[in-house]
């Protein structure tokens, strides 16, 4: 394949990447993570505050890397955000992800990239999470990034490439406690490649280790990196220590899951085959386009090959034996599938030689790729909050916009507009999205427990969750409309809105 | 109070219990009425949401529902008849699903309607005393469908003649009017509509989504008729009998 038509192709590519995730980014409602992260960087928008938690809500770079996408928008308040302005983030670096195949042209090829871009550009679970404002895309990219900085270091020793390497090591380790598995896995994956050239060439490493140098360089570069988003920019230097402290929490959570307890099979499940409720998903082609990859590392033993191999066989093999799994936790283990995929495909275009075969083999491929790109069509466009979509994850439910919308409604009906004042008495489990979804309204309290007298005289509007709407629905009941609304399956929230503010709601409706 | 006192009072309750039993029974035969066997697929979950108790949510009792008495001769008019829909292209499943017989809750017996309102319509073929109609929506998940309203009319396209038998709309969402009916968890039981007897040829069943997520869904639509004044499309008819052409039955 020439630098043209490859150029082209992969720019077609690149814009199917671009089509899948950036249209209709208000389609789908914020997940309460999603919710609970915006609210966080709602605050260092504002103020300029972030102080890391170790307990929970993962590393600070999903925050300061939303400022400048916040500031290039306009929108200098939480309130101001819109969901599209925060998911812009994920998809700069879900489409980020293909470019950063590029690293990989020169041992790859340009046919095994072009395909590795498209099973990329096309997964579902790839483009769901791109439109998804967690930290998981942004952390894959780091990851993929620092996989391709070492290895064209090991390939060409210098500075460049060990500063760039413990670039994205310092930005993984300031996205995601999970970083930890990744270093190990390329550790790993390196040390086993190194093994298996020394057993092939009889005792000679064809790749040189890394200078002692050059790896303080690297490390010095991630140390300070990771340190200052720790440090909140040096602003919080607790945070440094906070970091290594967390690590405490995050393996006491990995061990007991409880909800979030999947069987070791989960994330191969999950890509391999899912049929629920008449629809039925499957990732198997690049699973299958992996393994093809597998073989040729055996066959061909081509160095790349053959780390990418033990290193997705590694990652694998953590990410799975942890009891607690969530399936955005599959993407950094999936994108050297991913990678593998390409090579595989590639592999079988080198090895079957005879055009009479090439051609219905070519054909397949467009089927299973087309198909592909429908599944991801669906996944986004259509079943993007549907429990029956394999990505979806304790989903909010597009009936809770109802919710918001009948607020915003009768607000606005309200002489009091945004200063309506809102009474929110649900558990912490049902609370959320909520102040994200309030967060124009001045004047919203927040209660975990229902009041011991009712108190709610001069409030016009409340939202409760089931247990408590049991306690206070005997209280409201005359005064009060009560309509319900579903926050996630299974998952109710009742919304209480005083008669003359239902009267004129009605009565404007009309 | 004396001994015979309290025989002669207890014998006057029995005997008011059995004669009100009478009468009751009696006024079912005057009315022509018969319970209506209705077949029920198998449950495919077991409980409810949590605590789900607010003012427009019927109140989920766990107990069957109770029998229902349509009139003498009241039988299945809707089995295999047309349907048309507001999604004629529906994703998963097919249309016909709504009227195939089949109220099974496991995938591959529901169609599939798109996001937001949609509706379905089933043509009886001709005018017909509706004596009940029962919707299964989706039964095999906790969830109610938003917006639901069951209109019956003679014009097919429902701008003439129509008679809403049930509408829990209670905001006017459809724009099809404020509905007093309450929303309801749907169940392996379906939901029973009375028409109470109302004539019409097309029944349009409406919903805006569900708690679950924004898609509409049929597993089955069941629709009971009633002798009437008119006959049951397809049955044969009478002899010497004048005929409207239009709709098959007999003129009065």
């Amino acid at each position: 394949m020439n630098k043209t038509a490859f150029g082209g192709l992969f720019l077609i590519v690149l814009c199917g990447a671009v089509l899948l995730r950036g249209p209709g980014l208000g389609l789908r409602p914020m997940h309460h993570d999603e919710a609970n992260q915006a609210v966080k960087f709602g605050l260092l928008l504002e103020k300029g505050e972030y102080r890391y938690d170790p307990a929970d809500h993962h590393g600070p770079a999903l925050y300061y890397l939303t400022l400048p996408i916040a500031w290039a928008a306009a929108k200098p308040t939480l309130a101001s955000l819109e969901e599209t302005t925060l998911r812009f983030l994920p998809v700069l670096f879900g489409v980020g992800i293909i470019l950063l195949l590029l690293v990989f042209v020169k041992d790859m090829g340009r046919p095994a990239v072009l395909l590795a871009g498209l099973c990329a550009s096309l997964s579902p679970a790839f483009s769901y999470y791109s439109r998804f404002y967690i930290q998981e895309m942004i952390f894959v990219f780091f990851c993929l990034g620092f996989i391709g900085s070492i290895w064209r270091y090991l390939k060409r020793p210098g500075p460049g490439w060990a500063i760039a390497s413990g670039l994205f090591a310092g930005l993984m380790y300031a996205t995601k406690e999970t970083s930890v598995i990744i270093f190990a896995a390329v550790a790993g994956a390196l040390v086993l490649t190194r093994f298996a050239q020394k057993k092939r060439s009889g005792g000679q490493a064809a790749t040189a280790g890394m200078r002692p140098a050059h790896f303080i360089l690297a490390l010095a570069v991630a140390i300070v990196t990771a340190a200052l988003f720790f440090s909140s920019f040096l602003a919080n230097p607790k945070g440094i220590v906070d970091s290594v402290a967390a690590f405490q929490a995050y393996f006491a959570k990995g061990g007991a899951a409880g909800f979030h307890a999947h069987p070791w099979w989960y994330y191969l499940g999950l890509l391999t085959h899912v049929s629920s409720g008449g629809l039925v998903w499957s990732e198997a082609l690049v699973l299958a386009l992996a393994c093809l990859g597998l073989l040729s590392a055996v066959l061909k033993r081509d160095r790349l090959t053959v780390f990418l191999s033990f290193y997705t066989i590694l990652a694998l093999t953590a990410f799975s034996l942890i009891p607690y799994k969530t399936p955005w936790n599959l993407l950094p283990f999936y994108a050297g599938f991913i990678l593998l995929a390409g090579t595989g495909a590639a592999f079988v275009f080198e090895r079957v030689r005879r055009r009479i075969f090439k051609i219905p083999i070519g054909l397949l491929l467009v089927l299973g790729f087309a198909h592909l790109g429908w599944q991801s069509y669906q996944a986004n466009f259509r079943y993007h909050s549907d429990p029956r979509n394999p990505y979806v994850y304790a989903q909010t439910s597009p009936d809770y916009l109802r919710l918001v919308r009948r607020v915003d409604a009768v607000a606005a009906l309200h002489p009091d507009h945004e200063r309506l004042l809102i009474k929110v008495v649900c558990g912490p489990y049902e609370t959320w999205p909520l102040p994200w979804s309030l967060r124009r309204y001045e004047r919203v309290g927040y209660w975990t427990e229902a009041p011991a007298s009712d108190g709610f005289e001069d409030t016009p509007v409340v939202i409760a969750s089931p247990d408590i709407a049991a306690k206070i629905g005997p209280l409201l009941a005359d005064k009060f409309q009560a309509e319900f609304y579903g926050l996630r399956p299974d998952v109710l929230l009742t919304l209480y809105i005083r008669n003359d503010l239902w009267d004129r709601f009605i009565k404007n409706k009309d | 109070m004396t001994r015979k006192a309290i025989i002669y009072a207890i014998a006057s309750v029995f005997t008011i219990l059995i004669g009100l039993n009478t009468l009751s029974l009696s006024q079912a035969q005057d009315t022509g009425k018969e319970e209506l066997k209705l077949q029920l697929p198998k449950p495919m979950f077991i409980g409810t949401p949590r605590n789900i108790k607010t003012a427009n949510l019927e109140v989920i009792t766990g107990k069957p529902r109770g029998p229902f008495f349509a009139p003498k001769g009241t039988k299945l008019v809707s089995l295999k008849k047309p349907v048309l829909s507001s999604d004629m292209q529906p994703v998963i499943g097919e249309l016909n699903f709504v009227t195939d017989g089949e109220k099974s809750g496991e995938d591959g017996y529901f169609v599939e309607l798109g996001p937001g309102k949609q509706w379905v319509q089933i043509d009886l073929g001709a005018e017909t005393v509706l004596n009940a109609i029962l919707i299964w929506h989706y039964h095999s998940q906790a969830r109610v469908y938003r917006d639901v309203v069951v209109q019956v009319s003679n014009d097919k396209d429902f701008v003439t003649g129509v008679t809403t038998v049930f509408n829990n709309d209670h905001d006017n969402t459809t724009g099809l009017g404020i509905g007093k009916d309450k929303e309801y968890i749907e169940t392996n039981e379906g939901r029973l509509v009375d028409p109470k007897g109302v004539k019409a040829r097309y029944i349009r069943l409406c919903s805006n989504g569900n708690t679950s997520n924004d898609m509409n869904h049929y597993i089955e639509v069941e629709v009971y008729g009633g002798r009437g004044p008119g006959l049951y499309p397809g049955d044969p008819l009478p002899p010497y009998s004048p005929v409207n052409t239009n709709h098959g039955r007999v003129a009065s």
